[in-house]
């Protein structure tokens, strides 16, 4: 082999999902207008995010080699998004106690497929399956590596550092998941009809932003306002 | 490469995506693996060549991988591959059913993956932790279905010789010898798997034999081969494997043998085992191969030809992207005595050869891995008795 097909190779892509993503205090310049330090009535954020996309099956490499039909796997909800706030209340970075979140390996997937925990949050990978798994990611967030254990064996990690982790298992290319890694409370997930709440928003002003793992660039933003007597304010996404 | 070349790996490179390819509402999937391997040129001692002009060694793989299964009982299961950009080759292409849909059992045919030992049906670029291949998958003995020697003479003195072998009997030209199994190419038959407990059973019926796999049939019979693997606790597999089939080439067959059907066989038998635990995975095979080939003069060859090898191979994960990686290998063969070459003397009919690889590689992202391997061999005969290569690696798969 010669020189250029190196540098062709090297010219292979980076996926634009490994780029870190700023989940944590967020920006100093819209972070004049929070008023999260004050106490008093608070209130909600709400509302849906319609991500507009195709269920798609967890698409696993072809494998010539494989003796037997693979078995057919139920399609990866991509719909779930993250909506969290950027910047947070700064009152949202003085809690520090102790988080415990769970992520299953069962059927040949992570359940669930998008997890949001506050920094400092230790999760648990329990192998609730009937073969291996090795899960790792090399997420600049936070790069690590179980190793391969068996059904009924769980190994756990703190995640430290705000962020986006995308897990994957060494042995089965077809599981993968995302852990977003926040340096406050202020998030959601949406649950199956895409509906979001997040509780206990100070009075202020806000920039709610959706996370989805269909969602390429920067991510689609709202500013909200919750009032000094508190209250819900409604924001919808449309995610095409 | 030549500028041609240059410019298609550019293209490909920019076109290549981060994960396998969905068509047809999920109904086809489309992978691949690109690989260019960056070593010395070998003139002379040829250890790693898999043919006349590709070495394992220094190579440049594109390979297409798509299944399409239209429903959940069917699937057509194909692999192209490329070396060097040199031909494409359609490596696998198959159909593959499972006729009972709660059953573990699938039928498939066409150009099948093989059921014996474990080695070949490993994706290269993924699951192979080094560069080089086994010996008893690569490495070119000086055997030919289609050329035989007349003597034990003729054939000892193409020891060593079996990246470019010739002999007096059948096709006069030069051309590569066989490995025990051939890692490059697969055969064309029907073949059936079944699971049950913690048993996997698996059988072929194919045209051509471990060694000489074939799209169509140029011997006198069929190769029979099956496997029988185990997993008694979860990261431990054990297999054991057989086959028999008609080697030599039909032409010669009739004209040497007494017309029966499988006369002149490749048979072999295998184990292979497989262990993997944390960060480690260790395997290991053992194939005992022989060749059974007509006897034509003296000093005849009247015993089978037999080859033996084994190899034990490690991969152990220093963090999440870093590994090391290991494998000691031998090939030994049977003897024959002949008259005018080695005294007289009984002596191994190809030169054993003894291989140590080892290396590291980083995976720079989930699916670009970077490896580097310093790969040592010593054989027993031929222009260069041993040698040690340096390899670089570096693989994307999708």
């Amino acid at each position: 082999m010669r020189i250029p097909a190196l540098c062709a190779l090297v010219a292979v892509l980076v996926s634009p999902l490994s780029r870190p993503m700023a989940l944590g205090p967020g920006r100093s310049e819209t972070a004049a207008l929070n008023s999260g330090d004050r106490v008093g009535a608070t209130g909600a954020i709400r509302g849906r995010i319609d991500v507009r996309v195709t269920l798609a099956p967890a698409a696993a490499r072809p494998d010539p080699g494989a003796l037997s039909m693979a078995a057919m796997r139920d399609p990866i909800d991509r719909r779930k998004s993250v909506v969290y706030l950027d910047p947070a209340p700064q009152a949202a970075f003085e809690a520090s106690e102790q988080r415990r979140a769970r992520m299953d390996q069962r059927d040949e997937r992570f359940v669930p497929h998008v997890l949001a925990i506050v920094a400092g949050t230790w999760v648990d990978f329990p192998n609730d399956d009937k073969t291996y798994h090795n899960v790792f990611s090399l997420s600049k967030t936070q790069e690590f590596n179980l190793g391969r254990y068996a059904v009924g064996h769980s190994k756990a990690i703190r995640f430290e550092n705000p962020g986006i982790v995308r897990v994957f298992c060494d042995i089965h290319s077809h599981m993968s998941a995302f852990i977003l890694v926040f340096a406050h409370r202020y998030f959601a997930v949406t649950d199956d009809e895409g509906r979001y709440r997040i509780d206990g928003v100070p009075p202020g002003t806000y920039t709610v932003a959706v996370w989805n793992e269909t969602v390429r660039g920067d991510p689609p933003r709202r500013t909200v306002a919750i009032g000094e007597g508190g209250g819900d304010v409604d924001a919808d996404f449309s995610i095409k | 490469m030549n500028t041609a070349h240059w410019l298609v790996c550019c293209l490909l490179a920019q076109m290549l995506p981060a994960g396998p390819i969905e068509l047809a509402r999920g109904t086809v999937t489309v992978g691949g693996d690109v690989t260019a391997t960056f070593g010395a040129k070998d003139d002379t001692a040829f250890f790693n060549f898999t043919d006349y002009e590709n070495n394992a060694l220094r190579m440049f793989r594109v390979s297409l991988t798509a299944n399409w299964r239209p429903s959940e009982q069917f699937a057509v299961v194909t692999d192209i591959r490329s070396e060097d950009l040199e031909r494409v080759i359609p490596y696998a292409l198959y159909a593959r059913v499972r006729p009972w849909k709660s059953r573990p059992f699938d039928i498939q045919v066409g150009r099948i993956p093989p059921v014996f030992g474990a080695f070949a049906r490993r994706s290269y670029g993924t699951d192979n932790p080094l560069i080089g291949y086994p010996l008893a998958y690569q490495y070119l003995t000086s055997i030919r279905p289609d050329a035989i020697p007349a003597t034990a003479d003729d054939l000892l003195f193409m020891r060593a010789r079996g990246w470019r072998a010739t002999y007096p009997v059948g096709s006069p030209e030069p051309a590569p010898g066989v490995p025990l199994i051939s890692a490059y190419r697969w055969d064309t038959g029907v073949e059936a798997h079944a699971t049950g407990g913690v048993f996997d059973f698996s059988g072929a019926v194919t045209v051509g034999t471990l060694s000489n796999p074939r799209v169509t049939d140029d011997n006198r019979g069929r190769q029979y081969s099956g496997r029988v693997a185990a997993t008694p606790v979860v990261g431990l597999v054990l297999g054991l494997s057989g086959s028999r089939g008609a080697f030599v080439d039909r032409a010669l067959a009739d004209a040497y043998g007494t017309g029966g059907r499988g006369e002149f066989p490749q048979d072999a038998l295998g184990m292979d085992a497989e262990y993997s635990r944390g960060y480690w995975l260790v395997r290991g095979e053992a194939i005992w191969n022989h060749w059974h080939l007509p006897v034509i003069g003296a000093p005849q060859i009247t015993d089978p030809l037999s080859a033996r090898s084994a190899f034990v191979e490690s991969r152990y994960r220093l963090g999440p992207r870093y590994f090391v990686a290991a494998r000691v290998d031998r090939l030994t063969f049977s003897k024959v005595t002949g008259v005018r070459l080695y005294n007289g003397q009984p002596t191994p009919w190809d030169a054993p050869v003894t291989r140590v690889e080892a290396g590291g590689g980083v995976y720079l992202q989930r699916n670009l891995t970077l490896r580097g391997v310093i790969q040592r061999n010593w054989r027993d005969a031929g222009r260069v008795l041993d040698k040690t290569y340096l390899s670089a690696q570096i693989s994307f798969w999708f």
